[in-house]
């Protein structure tokens, strides 16, 4: 049985992954809105064994970097002195998973700051943005996802379920969401939306849109499920034995749907991280000072950075080994999954 | 026949719904076309207020929008404020450069699709098929976004391509073979960005579809009877496999219009999608509201075509749609 | 066989002395491309300069497509900047002097009492489609300018003394303007109003339909105008494309008629950095008004091109509070902010705070110049020496707020947070327009220098359009970061940001009567220089008004950039100047240094 071992491993990954990201604060060495205005658009630095005399030193260091004479973009080591990398030293504080005050993180410096992948134009270390730029779109994506799919199963169990006007009405409403250009639906809903709110109602607002625009797919996925499954032997002896509808649609027809949902869930997260991503590349979503890996993107769009300062495309890197796992988890569960042919053909779903 | 007109006349319908939807939502927004001349030191509030009026932005919505459907049954699309042109002519230049692009590049994509997803279904499981099966997931992985910054800085870099636009200045002093090349050098970055973009989805459907029926026992009988392996897979398996396919086509054929935009917007290519994105923030009203039916029109057609494909394709849907 | 040899022969030698006889008769009337033979009733505005060769086609980008060749409508900069290269006015300012000079003008007389102006057209001018100018020409496009319901921009311009200026003709080139009150601003009121033709608007004004005329679209038979270029093509979503106006009436010192290029083309590109990567490879010629940062980068690539910083420009950038009287609208918790914002010594401890040298250094990368008042270097006649350039201070801060009843608490974490004479935390948001980085960036910086007081800052990146309707309309904010860039150096140009009641005033924009003693003195002395004629007199009543800023603080002034552009090596004769249009103001006397640049074009 080598399905349920590839999904093991591939949720294994993505717990990992997921884990790096939520601890931020302890992989991060900075605060990610901490400035160093004396070190804009600094490259990242080199960790060193062997210093300049030639002798090997046991601790990895780095040589901080100064401007240099008459320029405002080009650095150079100071090799006059060495700045010894710390490991497990304690910090900035900051809280993990929101609540947990801790202090601890896994590298830092004293005497000068460690930009292991350059700065920002602000200073800001891109290190630090990148993993709490992580917790943003992550969190977008699922957040995003959930809406889309608690959204999408209710109104596909009720289409399902109840069936007559009920069910025509909202399949009606249902095509008019899927035959808006979701891109399109998406810039008009957010840019139509307040754009003056602060960061995190900003960015509970891109969740929100983004889980609107994308409902209607599962909708129609979770009304196949239940249509079929409604007139199977068990849910209409549990009918018989006086069951109401809302213990038939708990107990039996929602277990049913799981699978679609968790396929659905895996497909959709990374479609909705890429969104929250475009939006904000657009500088449609998430405000400064937060960063997301769609807003660290944006400034590519700068000419001096697109052209001189190839460390602020590591953003895009971020993202690769996240979508490699749920585009496999993805294929994992599609593979496991019975899928309900019912009305086939207006039910494709190219994802 | 008379299904086609029953989809004709849910087309409309869903086209008046989202016209309304899109009238509602601008109202909901602050700000319009003419605050950024209130900015403006030598213009007065006042000429800013008779500007309003003029173009009936002060009106309540119920009278703005019926003013706008009695345009479109004359066949205009309302006023856009920016361009100070009306709305039509300025999308059908902006979307048939879109097209020119995605047109180029959906061929491009399906025509590559079709032989690499039947060739590596034909070899599952071995290593054509993984090596291939492999590069899909990585290009999948990429963004689009991700993708077409790449290209972009690899223009810049090289100079080996222009760096973004439709053409280049003197192109109207061009012989009609340089405009041509001139044309396919602007149009190259864009298009592999798009074809990378959708090509590894597109593969891995045709290879799904086909695999999927390539276990069939009348494949088995026609390779019994001694019909080459190549005719076999295209005449045969393929278009059994088709029913997914052709639906898939059709949603290519419907997100033609939308499917650019980032694509559009960061190598600088003058389509439907910059023009939305820029009316958005302008608050264009008309704009707007024109480029979001005129993508949906894609889409609705898309899937019209589709469901004509289907229907002329596959016998099996014609004996359904009989018996019903 | 003979015959025939000989009979073409003979023809042929006849009709080759025939065709050398008739070329050096008619080559030279055919002649160069550029016809030099001028009119001899024309009379012509010889420019001073270096001599340049005709020919060839310049090539610029504009950031985004103008929206109109209309100069009653056109109110965005791409719009004004192509119309500025299409247009003439009676009289202009030069942007390197910045003074006046005549243009098709010739000469004016200001009567003694500043109420009559008399221009002298110059004779002979003809419009870019041959047909000739007048003094009726003049007098319609006034009459157009002051029309009510044509609604042009230009008409807030002539209203002067609460009046509208009248305008007549007391012969075929003179003209008398007549005005309310004297204008301090004198005759470079005149530089922009572009005159328009008569005889192709006179028709389309009298039907009411002057407004939706002169598209970008028109054709260029419908089109009319006095610049060195004429409409040639437009091509949308790409370009438009001017050629050479053969009527124009300026020559160089040799008395050749300008313009020298054949043609200026206008590209349109979607962003500021798409203007460079098109600039950078080569497919324009000229770059304007680069952001610091760009600069550098073109700066280290220098290939066949060169850049230049042509030294402070004007526009000022500054941080300003919601001073408005929201009466009942306002929450309790705004009222309390208000007040905060509303004592001068809060406003003067955060001028203090401001780290303005940092914002020059890291947002225009030095190249800029931090400010104290709304007029930069750049503006030179009207700068105020005797403003102070009071150095960051932020013991100075503490000391003011200390005096205004502030304190300051200390937290756990050891971060002190700046608090009310009640003991609330001071807390504010910055609204700054999402798509100028600059501001946005100036905005951050801000925030942190103000953490450094205990000041919670938050900054909301807001877009324009949404910005603009907060701070004008619905006031629902509690302060901004904004930039405005005054026209013209002259103190009017900005005049209804000063006047209480103006528009643009915008702490406390179109007020009924001034809310401040301040302001109310603002008011009096802008009113009192606006009917002052002479430089002097002006300069003390402005000085005193840039005074009264500096002591109140209504606006905190941060910085101001350079103007910084880049041109191909082979473009001479540029000379950019820190008024717009900043590059194409003498784009009459650009010219291609190699003819290679020229032939290959």
């Amino acid at each position: 049985m080598r399905q349920p071992r590839k999904l093991a491993k591939w949720l294994v990954v993505l717990v990992a992954l997921h884990a790096i990201v939520a601890a931020a604060g302890f992989f991060a060495p900075y605060d990610p809105v901490e400035q160093d205005r004396q070190r804009p658009y600094l490259p990242p630095m080199r960790i060193h064994l062997m210093d300049a005399h030639g002798h090997l030193h046991l601790r990895p260091f780095f040589y901080p970097l100064k401007l240099r004479e008459g320029s405002f973009d080009q650095y150079e080591e100071n090799t006059a002195t060495s700045v010894p990398l710390l490991f497990f030293r304690s910090g900035a504080s900051y809280r993990l998973l929101g609540f947990v005050p801790a202090r601890l993180h896994l590298f830092g410096a004293t005497g000068a700051r460690i930009y292991f992948l350059g700065s920002d134009a602000y200073g800001r270390d891109q290190l630090s943005r990148i993993l709490y730029g992580g917790q943003v779109s992550l969190l977008a994506g699922l957040l995003g996802a959930g809406v889309t799919l608690l959204l999408g199963a209710l109104v596909g169990m009720a289409a399902g379920y109840y069936g007559g006007w009920r069910d025509e009405l909202l399949m009606r409403i249902a095509e008019l969401f899927l035959a808006l250009p979701w891109l399109y639906l998406l810039f008009a809903l957010r840019a139509f939306l307040p754009l003056g709110v602060g960061p995190f109602d900003s960015f509970l607002l891109v969740v929100v849109v983004i889980g609107i625009v994308g409902w209607a797919r599962p909708a129609r996925l979770v009304r196949g499920v239940v249509l079929s499954v409604k007139e199977r032997d068990f849910v209409r002896a549990a009918r018989g034995f006086g069951a109401s509808d809302f213990y038939l649609l708990r107990r039996h027809i929602l277990p049913e749907t799981a699978s679609v949902l968790l396929t659905q869930a895996a497909i959709l997260v990374p479609q909705f991280v890429l969104a929250e991503m475009t939006l904000s590349f657009l500088g449609l979503g998430v405000p400064e000072p937060l960063s997301s890996w769609g807003n660290l993107l944006a400034t590519l769009q700068q000419y001096n950075v697109l052209v001189s300062c190839w460390w602020m495309y590591l953003p895009a890197l971020a993202i690769v080994p996240f979508f490699l796992g749920y585009l496999r988890l993805a294929s994992a569960l599609q593979q496991r999954t019975v899928t309900y042919k019912i009305d086939e053909k207006n039910d494709w779903n190219p994802s | 026949m008379r299904y086609l007109l029953h989809r004709a006349l849910h087309a409309v319908f869903l086209l008046l719904g989202v016209s309304l939807l899109t009238f509602l939502f601008s109202s909901l927004t602050p700000g319009n076309y003419f605050d950024e001349m209130r900015l403006n030191p030598q213009i007065s509030p006042d000429t800013v207020a008779a500007l309003r009026a003029q173009y009936q932005l002060d009106r309540p919505l119920p009278i703005r929008y019926l003013h706008w459907l009695s345009a479109v049954a004359h066949g205009e699309l309302g006023f856009s404020f920016a361009y100070n042109t009306p709305v039509a002519p300025l999308l059908w230049v902006r979307a048939r450069n879109t097209l020119l692009l995605t047109g180029t590049a959906t061929l491009l994509a399906w025509l590559m699709a079709l032989p690499l997803g039947v060739w590596s279904a034909a070899r599952f499981g071995r290593a054509p098929d993984r090596v291939l099966s492999w590069a899909t997931a990585t290009l999948l992985v990429v963004p689009d976004l991700v993708l077409a910054l790449c290209l972009l800085i690899l223009a810049v870099r090289t100079g080996w391509f222009p760096t973004g636009g439709l053409v280049s200045v003197g192109f109207d002093e061009l012989s009609p073979l340089h405009k041509f090349r001139d044309l396919i050098s602007h149009m190259s970055l864009p298009v592999v960005a798009l074809v990378l973009a959708t090509l590894p989805m597109l593969v891995r459907h045709v290879r799904a579809s086909v695999t999927e029926v390539l276990d069939a026992p009348f494949l088995r009988a026609a390779r019994s009877h001694g019909i080459p392996d190549r005719k076999l897979l295209y005449q045969y398996a393929l278009r059994a496999a088709a029913n997914p396919l052709i639906s898939l086509f059709g949603f290519s054929v419907g997100t033609l219009l939308s499917g650019s935009l980032l694509v559009e917007v960061i190598m600088s290519w003058p389509g439907l999608g910059p023009l939305l994105l820029e009316a958005i923030l302008a608050r264009d009203l008309y704009v707007v509201i024109g480029g979001v039916l005129l993508s949906m029109l894609f889409l609705v057609t898309g899937n019209l075509f589709a469901d004509v494909l289907l229907y002329w394709a596959d016998p099996r849907i014609r004996t359904t749609a009989s018996a019903k | 066989m003979r015959k025939q040899r000989s009979f073409p022969r003979r023809c042929g030698i006849t009709m080759s002395l025939l065709l050398a006889c008739v070329s050096t008769i008619a080559l030279p009337a055919l002649g160069s491309p550029h016809p030099q033979q001028t009119n001899a009733k024309e009379e012509l505005l010889s420019l001073p300069g270096e001599i340049g060769r005709s020919g060839g086609r310049l090539v610029i980008s504009l950031r985004a497509e103008p929206k109109t060749l209309n100069p009653l409508t056109a109110a965005d900069a791409p719009s004004r900047e192509v119309i500025g290269a299409m247009q003439a006015d009676l009289v202009h300012i030069n942007r390197a002097t910045q003074l006046t000079e005549p243009a098709l003008a010739k000469s004016w007389k200001i009567s003694p009492d500043g109420l009559q102006y008399t221009l002298t057209l110059r004779q002979g001018l003809r419009f870019s489609d041959g047909h000739p100018l007048d003094a009726d020409d003049v007098l319609f496009t006034f009459r157009v300018y002051l029309d009510e319901s044509v609604h042009a921009t230009q008409r807030d311009l002539l209203i002067v003394g609460g009046k509208p200026i009248t305008v007549r003709k007391l012969d075929a080139q003179t003209l008398v303007f007549q005005f309310a009150k004297p204008y301090g601003v004198e005759e470079r009121l005149f530089d922009g109003l572009a005159i328009l033709p008569r005889h192709l608007l006179e028709k389309p004004y009298q039907e009411g339909k002057l407004g939706q005329l002169w598209t970008t679209a028109t054709p260029p038979s419908e089109w009319a105008g006095l610049g060195p270029f004429r409409l040639k093509e437009y091509v949308a979503g790409q370009k438009l494309v001017l050629e050479r106006n053969p009527y124009y009436w300026k020559t160089d010192t040799k008395g050749n008629r300008l313009p020298y290029l054949d043609e200026l083309v206008f590209l349109f590109v979607p962003s500021a950095d798409v203007q460079v990567l098109r600039f950078q490879s080569g497919e324009t010629d000229i770059i304007s008004r680069l952001g610091a940062e760009n600069f550098s980068v073109l700066g280290r690539q220098q290939r066949g091109y060169s850049m230049s910083d042509a030294g402070p420009g004007l526009e000022y950038n500054f941080l300003f509070f919601n001073l408005n009287d929201l009466g009942e609208k306002s929450s309790a918790d705004f009222a309390l902010k208000q007040k905060w914002f509303r004592d001068v010594r809060f406003r003067q401890a955060i001028s203090a705070a401001v780290d303005r040298e940092a914002i020059v250094r890291l947002v225009y990368q030095g190249r800029g110049a931090a400010l104290w008042s709304p007029v930069t270097l750049g503006n030179r006649r009207w700068v105020n020496s005797s403003i102070p350039h009071s150095p960051r201070s932020l013991d100075r801060a503490r000391a003011l707020l200390k005096e205004a009843g502030f304190s300051w608490s200390t937290a756990s974490n050891g971060e002190s947070s700046l608090l009310d004479s009640k003991g609330k935390p001071v807390e504010f948001s910055i609204l700054t327009s999402s798509s100028n980085a600059d501001r946005t960036k100036m905005a951050t910086l801000l925030q942190d220098d103000l953490k450094q007081l205990g000041i919670h800052v938050q900054v909301i990146p807001l877009e324009f359009r949404s910005l603009i309707d907060r701070v004008t309309q619905t006031k629902e904010y509690d302060s901004c970061l904004l930039g405005l860039a005054s026209f013209d150096a002259d103190p009017n140009s900005d005049l209804n940001v000063w006047l209480s009641s103006g528009g643009t005033h915008l702490w406390n924009p179109s007020q009924a009567h001034p809310s401040t003693a301040w302001e109310a003195e603002i008011d009096r002395l802008m009113e009192q220089q606006l009917s002052t004629p002479g430089y002097d007199q002006r300069k003390k009543l402005y000085d005193r008004v840039l005074e009264i800023l500096a002591e109140n603080q209504p606006m905190i002034f941060l910085a101001s950039p350079d103007i910084l552009v880049g041109a191909k090596n082979s473009v001479a004769n540029l000379h950019p100047a820190v008024l717009e249009p900043y590059v194409l103001w003498n784009v009459e006397q650009l010219y291609f240094r190699n003819s290679a640049e020229i032939a290959g074009r």
